[in-house]
């Protein structure tokens, strides 16, 4: 890592988990070995009831990220304002670390897949994302965080790599990054693609978070299902993304099959323990 | 060959994951270890997988009741006809219970215990309100009592019912055999509503809703009194209608009084 480098990104606020209802107990019983905590933005865009007071609960204790599915930033309807003003209310009253989504689109004609579906790396999708992220930050009044999503398939209209459409979103809206460790790895195996080189050339200043989940290895593919620990490959591509991107805040996503949160604990404790190993003292030094 | 625009690709891929005719084939790269279709596809199932699994997750009992395959079979010719087109999917599945009415028109306690399963989904993460305290009903002026009428629970819901599907539905809910589809004999009514954070929910007869739709149309516990004493005698009206109030308190349907005079 480059200890000169001007960072955009906060400094790491330490190791994370995404809050699942399952697990509300757990964090409001005592203290858990969490720094913070990645809310699902949607979550909690509702009128009220119970999963808002809980979330009011988590807020006494535990710092929070925000985390949406929705935003669809690369689709060709444009922005959904109503979908915006929502975020726009929920962040007012969660104050979050940051505010995140997915570097994709949902749907098109007023439809909505929710799935995280591929852009095209093409020069007429870059204009259009950034004119958008530009429009999201202007209304949040903040940087976002854009995530790398897994995908299974490219366009015949991609111009560029995906590192270098995230690489030039990101400079030119001026947005940071969610790297999604899996993510790399699955679209890496999916693809064909070299995850170091991914990693490579993304730039170190706009990294603000890292990712790290299972998949379900099916042969000749991989598909993103959150629903299994973090594989070892993943695990050894996250000790290189430590050693190239210095201190990030990580966390570890589970969506399905969630098991105790001491089991997710400990799995964090590994994440702990690699970006421990891969700092050097003069790392260490130039990041805090 | 030309590539589509991005809008044009975007419109042919989510054409392909609604099954319809879509050229999207054709603007994906050939090669790696899978073939395009093999690609699509697992967008395609992802879409159906995602959509299926939230319909089971909020139509729970109705699933339990209709079995895995019945269910799946019919939830997802719903997906097919009906793609999400709100950006939370808390809302896809609305139409569900009407969906289930026009599949089984003899059987409509299937459409209703979907009914049940919507509306205490809605009622668990529907508006807040503060519970009308009964200290504040005995602030109330003689003068007041004759034009009060009341604020109800935001997620307040009323609708008729023809079968026993509470009864299905609660034995299902303590995984219990349930127990046969009757129609109700005499007319009933379904009550949903969150008390504190739980929902909750109980049949009414027509007395009862009569009452309640009155006040929550409008109408102000006097004009309920006097439409209960065309039905019964005065000490009688005057018992059904306090047991009435007695019981909305308690249950934290009342939020509010309205036609209160300024003190």
């Amino acid at each position: 890592m480059n200890p000169i480098v001007n960072m955009l990104r906060q400094k790491s606020p330490g190791f994370g988990l995404g809050l699942r209802p399952v697990h509300y107990p757990d964090f409001l019983r005592e203290a858990q070995a969490v720094d913070w905590l990645e809310i699902i933005s949607e979550n909690y865009m509702i009128p009220g009831g119970k999963p808002l007071a809980m979330l009011d609960a988590i807020l006494e204790r535990y710092p929070v990220a925000m985390h949406g599915v929705s935003l669809s930033i690369g689709s060709a309807d444009g922005l959904d304002a109503q979908y915006l003003t929502e975020l726009k209310a929920l962040a007012k009253h969660v104050q979050p670390l940051w505010i995140s989504d997915h570097l994709c689109w949902t749907g098109v004609q007023g439809r909505n897949s929710h799935d995280l579906l591929p852009l095209p790396y093409s020069e007429e999708a870059l204009r259009l994302v950034v004119r958008h992220v530009e429009q999201v930050q202007d209304t949040l009044g903040q940087r976002i965080l854009l995530e790398n999503v897994s995908s299974y398939l490219d366009y015949r209209s991609s111009e560029m790599s995906e590192w270098e459409f995230l690489r030039l979103v990101s400079e030119q809206a001026d947005c940071l990054l969610l790297l999604d460790v899996n993510n790399i790895y699955v679209s890496s195996i999916n693809h064909g693609f070299d995850a170091i080189e991914f990693l490579n050339h993304l730039p170190v200043e706009r990294v603000q978070q890292i990712h790290l989940a299972g998949h379900s290895d099916h042969g000749d593919y991989i598909v993103d299902t959150h629903d299994h620990p973090v594989a070892e490959p993943v695990w050894e591509l996250y000790r290189y993304t430590c050693e190239r991107f210095g201190e990030v805040a990580a966390m570890i996503e589970r969506d399905d099959d969630i098991p105790e949160l001491s089991e997710l604990i400990s799995e964090l404790n590994r994440a702990r323990a690699i970006a421990a190993e891969t700092l050097s003292p003069e790392v260490l030094e130039a990041v805090s | 060959m030309k590539t589509l625009a991005l809008a044009d690709v975007q419109v042919a891929f989510h054409d392909h994951l609604l099954n319809q005719p879509s050229s999207i084939a054709q603007e994906v790269i050939e090669g790696g270890r899978i073939s395009v279709d093999h690609r699509l596809n697992i967008y395609h199932n992802a879409y159906r997988a995602r959509l299926l699994e939230n319909l089971r997750d909020t139509f729970e009992k109705t699933w339990n009741y209709l079995g895995d395959d019945t269910f799946d079979d019919l939830a997802l010719a719903f997906i097919e006809a009906n793609p999400p087109l709100h950006r939370n999917l808390r809302w896809h599945g609305g139409e569900f219970p009407q969906y289930l009415a026009d599949q089984f028109s003899q059987h409509s306690f299937i459409a209703e215990l979907a009914i049940i399963d919507w509306q205490l989904r809605h009622a668990f993460d529907g508006p807040n309100a503060t519970p009308l305290q009964p200290a504040e009903l005995a602030e109330l002026s003689t003068e007041d009592w004759g034009s009060v009428g009341f604020q109800f629970a935001p997620t307040f819901f009323i609708a008729p019912l023809r079968n026993n599907s509470v009864s299905i539905w609660h034995a299902l809910d303590q995984e219990q055999t349930p127990p046969a589809a009757v129609a109700l004999l005499e007319p009933s009514w379904l009550l949903i509503w969150r008390k504190g954070w739980q929902p909750h929910f109980r049949t009414i007869q027509a007395v009862e809703q009569a009452a309640l739709s009155q006040l929550h149309g409008g109408a102000s516990f006097a004009q309920v009194c006097d439409a209960l004493s065309q039905q019964f005698s005065d000490q009688e009206a005057a018992s059904v209608a306090a047991e009435g109030l007695r019981t909305w308190l308690q249950d934290e349907l009342i939020v509010g009084l309205t036609g209160v005079l300024p003190s």
